[in-house]
């Protein structure tokens, strides 16, 4: 079959999104349903038809989505207000957007994020947590149990001042 | 200038320390915060400013705490209310910034009160925390809330604040975030920039040249 010619095709936008908190273990399906959701109850079906979101890729730290050309500004606002993903409490910060896939890759960091350490046990507030430390000063803590565990965002002085 | 969310919650009444909340703030594009109950200080770069909450149904109850918790050095806000009940406490000396207001009916913010915000210089604070997280009816009736303060301010011109908040780290938004979402409603790049501004301003109100010496 003979492909569109370019001046036929419809106009694509790709915007770059960080993950917070990162290596969330955001599923990149759980990632689309949370984004067309996002879209479809902010801007209603027919916008969201027309921006047609769709996740191109992700990762442990970012997620590359695609719209239609006009509909990248909304689709900001959209990813804005994404809260969860699956069941994981995530945030999407838009970083970059571009009208070609290679434009954006190269926003792409050229470092991976550093893993965070081994989790180490804490004590913070007369509880047992584990700490996972990224580099800097961020420090997310993750009481232990089997239940209902609380997720705390620290730094490194929150721990060292106890 | 300053560039600051007007509320956020660090723990223990949320999820994230004061020095992550002043951390993530600044790497965000804000140089100020405004903390319940807090003490003043610089954390990461940013400025941390204290607030004292006031939810009060009366405007002598109101009186009174502000007599009580008013130090020059703390915001004052306070839960708005019934038409009246605003007009009496935008009246009220010590008053800073009058809040949650899409939580109240649609007449109880009315051009009177507008008028009454700018000669008083009290600010009016749009919570963006049910426009990020809520969804269906509530947010819809936020948005046309706002939607209504903006064309009320437009006329009037009185300070607004821009509040997260965000109880951790998670529900903090960036500087252009903010103002794409307050486009949700119609409020200008230029009225979202002197609204993150205003908080400098609310304690330090810029008065007549006095000589000194």
């Amino acid at each position: 079959m003979k492909p569109l010619p370019p001046t036929l095709r419809t106009k694509k936008r790709y915007i770059l999104a960080g993950i917070e908190p990162s290596g969330a273990g955001a599923d990149q399906k759980d990632l689309y349903y949370a984004i067309t959701n996002a879209v479809t109850t902010l801007f209603g079906d027919v916008r969201a038809a027309a921006i047609s979101p769709a996740v191109i890729s992700s990762g442990p730290d970012y997620v590359i989505v695609r719209c239609t050309r006009g509909g990248e500004q909304d689709l900001r606002i959209a990813l804005s207000t994404v809260t969860v993903s699956g069941d994981v409490r995530i945030v999407l910060r838009p970083r970059a957007t571009a009208g070609t896939l290679h434009a954006l890759r190269r926003r792409l960091p050229q470092e991976r994020p550093a893993e965070p350490d081994q989790p180490q046990e804490v004590h913070f507030g007369g509880r047992l947590y584990d700490a996972r430390r990224y580099q800097g000063q961020k420090v997310d803590v993750i009481e232990k149990g089997i239940k209902r565990q609380e997720l705390l965002f620290l730094t490194q002085d929150d721990l060292e001042e106890l | 200038m300053t560039v600051a969310d007007t509320c956020v919650h660090p723990y223990p009444a949320g999820d994230s320390s004061l020095r992550r909340m002043t951390f993530e703030a600044r790497e965000l594009g804000f140089d100020t915060i405004v903390v319940p109950d807090g003490t003043p200080l610089i954390s990461s770069g940013v400025r941390v400013i204290p607030a004292a909450l006031i939810a009060e149904e009366s405007v002598r109850a109101v009186s009174g705490q502000i007599k009580k918790r008013e130090n020059g050095l703390s915001l004052v806000m306070v839960n708005a209310g019934e038409n009246g009940f605003n007009r009496a406490v935008l009246s009220l000396k010590g008053v800073h910034v009058l809040r949650n207001l899409h939580l109240t009916r649609k007449q109880s913010f009315n051009h009177i009160c507008a008028r009454l915000a700018a000669d008083r210089g009290v600010a009016v604070d749009l919570d963006l925390y049910p426009v990020i997280h809520a969804t269906g009816r509530t947010r819809q009736r936020v948005l046309v809330r706002f939607g209504e303060l903006i064309r009320i301010y437009s006329r009037y011109r009185f300070p607004l604040t821009l509040s997260s908040n965000a109880r951790s780290v998670l529900d903090l938004r960036s500087v252009e975030e903010i103002t794409l979402l307050c486009s949700l409603f119609g409020m200008e790049e230029d009225d979202v920039q002197a609204a993150l501004s205003t908080v400098g301003d609310l304690l330090n109100p810029p008065g007549p040249v006095r000589v000194v010496a």
